[in-house]
């Protein structure tokens, strides 16, 4: 189509339907391609020749308007709402009575679980790369909260759960409850956003991220990006309890603990008072042991030194009472009473003591002295 | 002087503590240290436990619920 500008001396003007008419020409040329986004302001009334909608960018919200025959949406029988994820294929155009680029709309498939899962896939992958997966973030969660954080959906159950469990372990635990959105689309932006309204309180230890048990695609909003960051920023720890034990939402991973449910939670974020109770009661009464065993060594070894300096001056004494007595044998060995006692006898004349036969003279006078008294003899023989 | 410890620290060193004096290495001047830090502990841990109100509140509503 050929389009004429108005000729304004060397000035070409487009009117504004000439404009419209060229660029829409020239958009009409582009391939048709398939588009993904989620559904928004879905549009449909009697009398319109076609439906509208918006399809938006679940990540950064650019919006794409979308328009489609009525007749040929119908023939989809497809419940659109808002929402709903979708991979739309059709041409770029220009509506040009408006001036209005749009996407005109051939078929729509709404993502089925095959694509769904690729998506959560791909966003896993992207995640995990930043490293709000990493085992190295995983904090330890406290052992006394002060009060802990629950996020929850308005459904009754999983709230009820994680509260009687709390308290059945710790009856004076202190929860704040913060509950919202768990389903549909308004619910990532209203879990993130509670989620940090909830660790901004006061004395918030530890968040519980809950959620009862739902369809896969229920439990969406978990998997979202918004919530996998919000999860993964959080500033204190957080445990997920989202679904039942064989769902794991991206949140799952992006939490410091999963816990399979409430229940299960609750066990992990409150100690169970009794046993803590024994538990301290316990290390109390080892301590006063430790102390008490500590107390018994020093008095035994002082005891020991004690005696030991007792002993030191009587031990001296033992000592030379020991060698006096050594002295005393030696001198009894060698006193001559000894040796009379075996039965010999001292000889002696005025010379002394006779030790030979020579010293002597027959009709001589001796003294002989004996182990008992003595007597004095005359020698009537001698013998050499 | 422990005011400021958190539940957690105070267990955590209360259980130190009593391995010290487990082991058997200390004097008694050390051992009478440690019994007294490791008194002040277990009370500071049992303090917090018995201070605890058990309070359910609605973040938004701030509603206090008596603890059943």
């Amino acid at each position: 189509m050929k389009v004429e500008p108005l000729l304004y001396g060397d000035r070409k003007v487009y009117t504004v339907s000439a404009f419209n008419r060229g660029v829409a020409s020239w958009v009409a040329r582009l391939p048709s391609i398939w588009v993904e986004g989620e559904v928004t302001e879905f549009r449909r009334q009697q009398g319109w020749q076609s439906v509208f909608f918006t399809l938006k960018d679940p990540t950064d919200g650019a919006c794409l308007p979308v328009s489609m025959p009525r007749g040929r949406f119908d023939g989809l029988r497809l419940e659109l709402t808002d929402g709903m994820s979708v991979h739309v294929f059709g041409r770029p155009e220009l509506y040009e009575a408006r001036g209005v680029f749009q996407l005109r709309a051939l078929s729509i498939e709404p993502l089925g679980l095959g694509a769904i899962l690729a998506g959560l896939e791909r966003l896993k992958r992207k995640l995990a790369a930043e490293g709000l997966f990493a085992p190295e973030r995983k904090r330890p969660l406290p052992v006394l909260p002060r009060r802990i954080g629950l996020l929850t959906g308005n459904e009754a159950a999983a709230k009820r759960d994680f509260v009687t469990a709390v308290q059945s372990r710790f009856p004076a635990a202190n929860i704040l409850v913060a509950q919202t959105y768990v389903q549909g689309q308004a619910a990532p932006g209203a879990i993130a956003s509670t989620l940090r309204a909830l660790e901004r309180e006061p004395e918030i230890d530890v968040i519980v991220l809950t959620r009862g048990g739902g369809s896969f695609e229920d439990l969406l909003p978990f998997s979202d990006e918004r919530v996998v960051r919000a999860v993964a920023e959080c500033a204190v720890p957080i445990v997920s309890a989202v679904g039942h034990e064989q769902d794991t939402p991206l949140c799952d991973h992006a939490a410091d603990v999963r816990a399979s449910t409430p229940t299960a939670a609750a066990r992990l974020v409150v100690p169970d008072e009794r046993e803590l109770r024994e538990r301290l009661d316990a290390a109390r009464a080892a301590l006063a042991r430790g102390a008490g065993a500590a107390l018994e060594r020093a008095r035994s070894s002082l005891a020991r030194d004690r005696e030991r300096l007792d002993r030191s001056p009587a031990l001296l004494v033992e000592r030379k009472r020991a060698s006096l007595e050594a002295i005393a044998g030696q001198l009894q060995a060698l006193s001559p009473r000894k040796t009379l006692a075996r039965g010999y006898a001292i000889v002696r004349t005025d010379n002394g003591i006779v030790r030979s036969a020579g010293d002597l003279e027959a009709g001589g006078r001796v003294e002989v002295e004996l182990a008992e008294g003595g007597f004095g003899a005359r020698v009537e023989v001698t013998r050499p | 002087m422990s005011a400021e410890l958190t539940f957690e620290e105070a267990r955590r060193e209360l259980e130190q503590i009593v391995g010290k004096l487990e082991s058997g290495q200390a004097t008694l001047e050390e051992a009478v240290a440690l019994w007294e830090r490791g008194e002040l502990l277990y009370r500071t841990c049992v303090g917090k436990l018995d201070a605890a109100q058990g309070k359910i509140e609605e973040l938004g509503k701030r509603v206090d619920e008596a603890k059943p």
